[in-house]
């Protein structure tokens, strides 16, 4: 069986359709079995202008980057699809508009760019559309229909999605698209294919309920619905802003409250407030909103009350670049706050993990009486993947170790020193627990006390260390070769995608390599990455940050030299740039004086 | 107030503050405040308006932010919560949406109020939560030794005002009827019947209620919101305000120079919580409830 | 040479890629655009045969190799048709409603081919070898040992049969006025070749006309060929080898003089100055025979591209009238035509 793998790009106005297609083709992908990764951009403005871009990429195994060169691009746009060509490989394919409406200078259309390897396919893109439904509003359908005939793509799946888009319209859109679908699709089918493009027949046929097809932000809203969020409080900031959308559709439907706050202050002092009074709740937010709230997590530690954050991160400092992707806000997430203030930093590295580390979230905030953060970033937020979701639901519905019985009638100590240094807690309108909690340094009781500092900070920071053993998910993983290797790379969050990948093209030159992911970065799990160094000849530390702050975190762990590779081009890193890297350090490894 | 006049005997007046039960509502943390500290009568308040009010002391939180009123949860033997400056109404908000069926009162002082948390405050006004927001106004930032406060007067002269405050002190009630909050009243912590009163009927209201208290600081204040002084400005509302009259109450509010003490203004409006299941309806599509 | 030339060059074959080559070369800082209708870059048509007996795909048809023109900033627009050109503005039309300025135009585009006006109804369920694609559909659709008819039989079709053979497929060949085109043989040299086709293994039919095409019935072969004599053939394939006719259709109406190609003068220039053609579209003005006419093949060709080209930028070279090249038996008695000869 042929192993699937094309990345395809639509490229044009937000006019035009572009993400509409880019997504009916994905949903039609996914449904038709395959694997599917994919990430838009939108423009940096409003909607309705400027240039969007859709990559896809369907493999028959799932993928967890994007590649840096796409096999086909869909113009719906050639003044904004031009600067994109060079990014499609050698005898790919380009397919655009050979009938526009307009004349046009030299240079304004794209088979004049198309770099020599690659291959034309045009195609009276508007008349078809014109044809079949009497406008040009089908263009992107028109291209569709063409591209899924010219690879011989069934089309059930795609009548299905575009029925499913027009549902909620008059039927005669639905009808008249498919007619151009239809139209196009034969035009396709009827093309001789000069590309080397080769759709596998998808692994698994039997596609029930389980797979889906989400983005990582959506993969959090339904691992919080699944854990059984009660209350959400947020204020919009990109990219967080649709975790609050999904979850203010969502969130009533099941009987829970979301309450959009006046800021980022008050979302996560309302989020405290509810952790307090025993619900689980949570927020949303990204690097600016995190630093605002900083100062409420320190409360969150102290005064040891559950509350989950979830911070997609983007370019920074400041304002940055609210639509790019970055991993730069570890170091605020680890370490930000006043004093000593431990918490649990979990950093999902694809979407089926960000429904795994959100739902787990709930549970190890309750259970360890802390706030936990899950860092995400812009490109795990936007970006589609096809998931296998559960089909029981994989959370705890009650984590909280509360008073037993026997506690019952003697008296209260909110902070009890225990052997597992967990206090048993009570809620608010529990009989006989009556205490009050504070951010001052307290005693057992919970009143304030300078004393039992050096006990305090020591229970605090122990009880998340049991964190390590916290059942049913995964916080460090290594893949690719056992024992001892050449070269290693330890990653974290969405970038662990491309060192993967990296990671398999090494192995295929046959480098000796192993990866790593670390999914938890506070409390570190330093001993697993202790002895992942001791494997490795190499060590290699990719991060979307300049300041290689997870590096930072390792070095405070380990004493070994490692390699770090630092960029910040706002969007992924390219697997070419790591796997240049293990190259250089497996050729380092062999012939250790040339270095 | 005549009835200060008459004499009081120790003895009676304990058995009957025992015989309240309110006493049980007091923790056993002895209070933080100065001798003469106006806080301690807006303690007998808070404890005799939940007894009056048959409340349940599992059932109660306190909230507090920073500052020497915020010290107020330790005092008092209900749940509480002591946060950060300023962050009282978030938290309180949070605790509310969680679980309705507490009764919350927010407390704070007037820097925690309109200084660091003024931006909470139109929010919880307008969205209605059901708690009760007491502040207690003493005109100065007492925990941290005597600074000036968003309500000092002009011209005070504090620690980091040696040549006198030139920044115009907040009219916090014109602030709160313009914010549209349901419940909102004022008085004076040097009248501990009206106050306990007032903090009944603020309890007791459905919605978030406001009451201001002006309460002198008896170490760091020897010259402006002092108990003589306060007891010469301070004036009852007259008997004919309608308490449903906004225009009549941001009037009485705008009298500084002899602060009116009572009910300044009352409506009835759904509360957060009566919203949000309003959402919850229409997200399960039935029908929205009259 | 002022750096600002542009050479627009239309056709992508063996006179217009010969003369991107030279043009590069005596003007380096000059853009040069070849502009074709197909997908593909310069492949070798005298090649195609390859797909029947090899696994082979276009990139091994390919002359040059991709960094050829990346090196040589030779922008080769495919999939484009010229709808018109402008002698006058020096510019011309793309179907997709672009138009470009040239300042000297060479037209290259080569010979289509000929179909009578008899056979035109049948189009559709004939198949022609003049592509990749057309060569992958005919390999694709033939079966193994599979049957062809071949209408006419110019030296390019003879050329397909030859290699046909050579992998079992049985050939049947409709003799016309075209057999052995470009060749100009007299009736005993056409015995004499068709009697060597025999021997070879070809079926040949004579002296007949072709009255219907059909295609054939399901599980038969897909064509069912009929004359006028009464006579019936069943065959997979049905391919005309008729000959070529210049594709310049694009040039009527730009003002420069055309008979069936483009005629030019010896230099290779048409009757506008910055307009030149060469290759199977242009006729060339002989003094010796007094009339413009056709040459053919790749040597030609190739010399043409090159010389239009030359005086393009600035030299001055004529078109030397060549004898014609002669088909011929060799030592096994196998029919050779020199126009098979190619790089």
């Amino acid at each position: 069986m042929t192993d699937t793998d094309i990345q395809l790009m639509f490229c044009g106005s937000a006019g035009d359709g572009t993400i509409a297609v880019g997504d009916i083709f994905k949903r039609a992908m996914a449904k038709a079995g395959y694997k599917v990764i994919a990430f838009d951009i939108y423009p940096p403005e409003i909607r309705g202008f400027g240039k969007c871009i859709s990559r896809v990429r369907v493999t028959s195994r799932q993928a967890y980057s994007l590649k840096q060169q796409s096999d086909v691009l869909v113009s719906l746009n050639d003044s904004y699809a031009i600067p994109h060509v060079t990014e499609i490989r050698d005898f790919g394919s380009v397919i655009y508009d050979q009938a526009p409406i307009a004349p046009m200078a030299e240079g304004e259309h794209i088979s004049g760019h198309l770099l020599p390897g690659q291959l034309p396919y045009g195609l009276r893109i508007r008349e078809i559309s014109d044809q079949t439904t009497g406008g040009s509003k089908s263009k992107n359908i028109v291209a569709l229909g063409y591209l899924a005939g010219l690879y011989g793509i069934k089309g059930d799946p795609f009548h299905q999605i575009i029925q499913e888009k027009f549902q909620h319209k008059d039927p005669s859109i639905s009808e008249t698209n498919l007619r151009a679908f239809d139209t196009s699709y034969d035009e396709g089918a009827s093309t001789f294919r000069l590309d080397f493009i080769e759709l596998g027949t998808p692994e698994r046929q039997d596609v029930g309920n389980k797979v889906q097809m989400m983005t990582g932000n959506a993969a959090v809203v339904r691992g919080c619905l699944d854990a059984g969020l009660n209350n959400f409080f947020g204020y919009p900031i990109t990219p967080a802003t649709s975790i609050m959308e999904s979850l203010a559709t969502e969130l009533p439907r099941r009987g829970g409250r979301i309450v959009q706050t006046e800021d980022e202050i008050s979302a996560i002092a309302a989020t405290i407030g509810a952790g307090y009074a025993g619900t689980r709740a949570a927020t949303a937010t990204s690097g600016p909103g995190l630093a605002l709230m900083i100062e409420m997590l320190g409360l969150g530690v102290m005064a040891e009350v559950p509350s989950v954050i979830f911070c997609s991160q983007r370019g920074g400092p400041s304002t940055g670049m609210p639509t790019k992707t970055e991993q730069s806000d570890l170091h605020l997430a680890v370490y930000g706050g006043a004093g000593d203030a431990q918490r649990i930093v979990l950093a999902p590295t694809n979407v089926e993990g960000a429904y795994k580390c959100a739902g787990k979230a709930f549970e190890m905030a309750e259970k360890y009486q802390t706030p936990v953060i899950v860092l995400l970033d812009l490109y795990l937020s936007n970006r589609y993947e096809t998931v296998v979701l559960p089909r029981q639901n994989p959370f705890e519905a009650d984590s909280s170790k509360y008073r037993s019985h026997l506690e019952r009638g003697v008296a209260y100590n909110r902070f009890a020193l225990t052997e597992d240094n967990i206090s048993p807690r009570t809620i608010p309108g529990e009989e006989g627990g009556i205490h009050t909690i504070t951010g001052l340094e307290h005693n057992e009781m919970g009143r304030p006390n300078d004393q039992i500092h050096s006990k305090m900070s020591e229970k605090r920071h122990n009880k998340l260390l049991q964190a390590f053993d916290h059942p049913g998910i995964t916080i460090h993983k290594r893949f690719g070769g056992e024992g001892k290797v050449d070269v290693g790379i330890l990653g974290w969050g969405s970038t662990f995608g491309e060192i993967f990948e990296a990671m398999l093209m090494a192995q295929a030159e046959g480098i000796n390599c192993s990866a790593m992911k670390v999914v938890m970065l506070s409390p570190l799990p330093s001993q697993p990455i202790k002895e992942f160094f001791s494997d490795c000849g190499e060590i290699l530390i990719p991060e979307l940050n300049y300041e290689g702050q997870f590096a930072n975190l390792v070095a405070s762990a380990v004493s070994q030299p490692f390699t770090r590779l630092n960029r910040v081009p706002g969007v992924p890193m390219q697997v070419e740039d790591i796997l240049n890297q293990i190259r250089h350090l497996a050729d380092r490894v062999k012939s250790p004086t040339a270095a | 107030m005549g009835n200060l006049r008459q004499p009081v005997y120790l003895e009676e007046k304990l058995e009957q503050v025992r015989e309240s039960g309110r006493l049980n509502i007091r923790s056993k943390s002895l209070p933080t405040w100065c001798p003469g500290c106006g806080y301690f009568s807006i303690v007998d308040g808070v404890t005799m308006a939940i007894n009056h009010l048959q409340i349940h002391q599992k059932d109660v939180t306190v909230v507090s932010g920073i500052g020497c009123a915020s010290r107020f949860p330790f005092f008092l033997d209900t749940y509480g919560f002591h946060t950060l400056h300023g962050r009282t109404l978030p938290v309180a908000t949070g605790i509310k949406v969680a679980n309705d069926a507490l009764t919350v009162l927010a407390i704070g002082g007037d820097g925690d109020a309109f200084a660091i948390g003024g931006a909470h405050i139109p929010h919880a006004a307008r969205r209605n939560v059901d708690i009760t927001y007491l502040v207690f106004d003493n005109g100065i930032y007492g925990l941290t030794k005597g600074q000036t406060s968003p309500t000092s007067v002009l011209g005070f002269t504090t620690s980091t005002s040696p040549y006198e405050n030139q920044d115009r002190p907040l009219n916090p009630l014109l602030m709160m009827l313009s914010y549209d909050t349901s419940w909102i009243g004022q008085s004076y912590a040097g009248d501990p019947r009206h106050l306990s009163d007032m903090i009944t009927q603020a309890i007791a209201h459905r919605g978030f209620s406001y009451l201001h208290i002006l309460s002198p600081c008896v170490t760091f204040d020897k010259t402006s919101k002092t108990y003589s002084n306060l007891k010469a400005q301070v004036q009852l509302l007259p008997d004919d305000h309608d308490s449903s009259d906004k225009i009549a109450a941001i009037k009485h509010a705008m009298d500084v120079d002899n602060p009116p003490i009572g009910l300044f203004y009352k409506e009835n409006r759904p509360t957060l919580s009566d919203n949000l299941d309003l959402i919850v309806d229409k997200a399960r599509g039935r029908n929205a409830r009259a | 040479m002022a750096s600002t030339e542009h050479y627009v060059i239309i056709g992508n074959g063996v006179a217009g890629n010969e003369a991107a080559c030279h043009l590069r070369q005596r003007d380096p800082e000059s853009r040069i655009t070849i502009i074709t209708a197909g997908r593909l870059l310069f492949y070798s048509r005298y090649e195609l045969p390859r797909v029947f007996h090899e696994s082979c795909d276009w990139r091994d048809f390919l002359v040059n190799p991709i960094e050829y023109y990346v090196k040589n900033r030779i922008n080769v627009r495919r999939n484009s048709f010229v709808t018109h050109v402008d002698a006058h503005r020096k510019t011309l039309n793309l179907a997709h409603k672009e138009e470009i300025s040239y300042s000297q135009l060479l037209v290259a585009s080569g010979g289509a081919s000929y179909l009578p006006a008899e056979l035109s109804d049948f189009a559709p369920l004939l198949n022609h070898f003049n592509l990749y694609s057309a060569a992958c559909k005919v390999r694709d659709i033939l079966p193994s040992k599979g049957k062809i008819v071949m209408l006419g039989g110019d030296v390019l079709g003879l050329d397909l049969a030859r290699n046909l053979l050579k992998e079992g497929y049985k050939i049947i060949l409709v003799a016309t006025e075209q057999t052995f085109w470009p060749h100009r043989v007299d009736s005993d040299e056409r015995a004499l070749f068709l009697g060597a086709l025999r021997d070879m293994g070809v079926e040949v039919i004579e002296e007949v006309k072709i009255e219907q095409i059909q295609e054939g019935a399901p599980g038969m072969s897909a064509r069912h060929v009929i004359f006028d004599d009464g006579r019936e053939i069943f065959a997979d394939v049905v391919m005309p080898f008729l000959g070529l006719l210049p594709a310049a259709d694009f040039m009527m109406g730009s003002g420069v003089d055309f008979e069936r190609g483009l005629l030019v003068s010896t230099n290779l220039r048409t009757t506008d100055q910055n307009i030149w053609a060469a290759g199977d579209v242009c006729q060339i003005w002989s003094s010796q025979e007094n009339q413009y006419r056709f040459y053919y093949g790749w040597k030609n060709v190739k010399k043409m591209g090159e010389i239009a080209a030359r005086n393009m930028t600035g030299d001055d070279i004529l078109w030397e009238t060549a004898t014609d090249h002669k088909m011929y038996l060799d030592e096994n008695k196998q029919i050779i035509s020199p126009y098979w000869e190619h790089d």
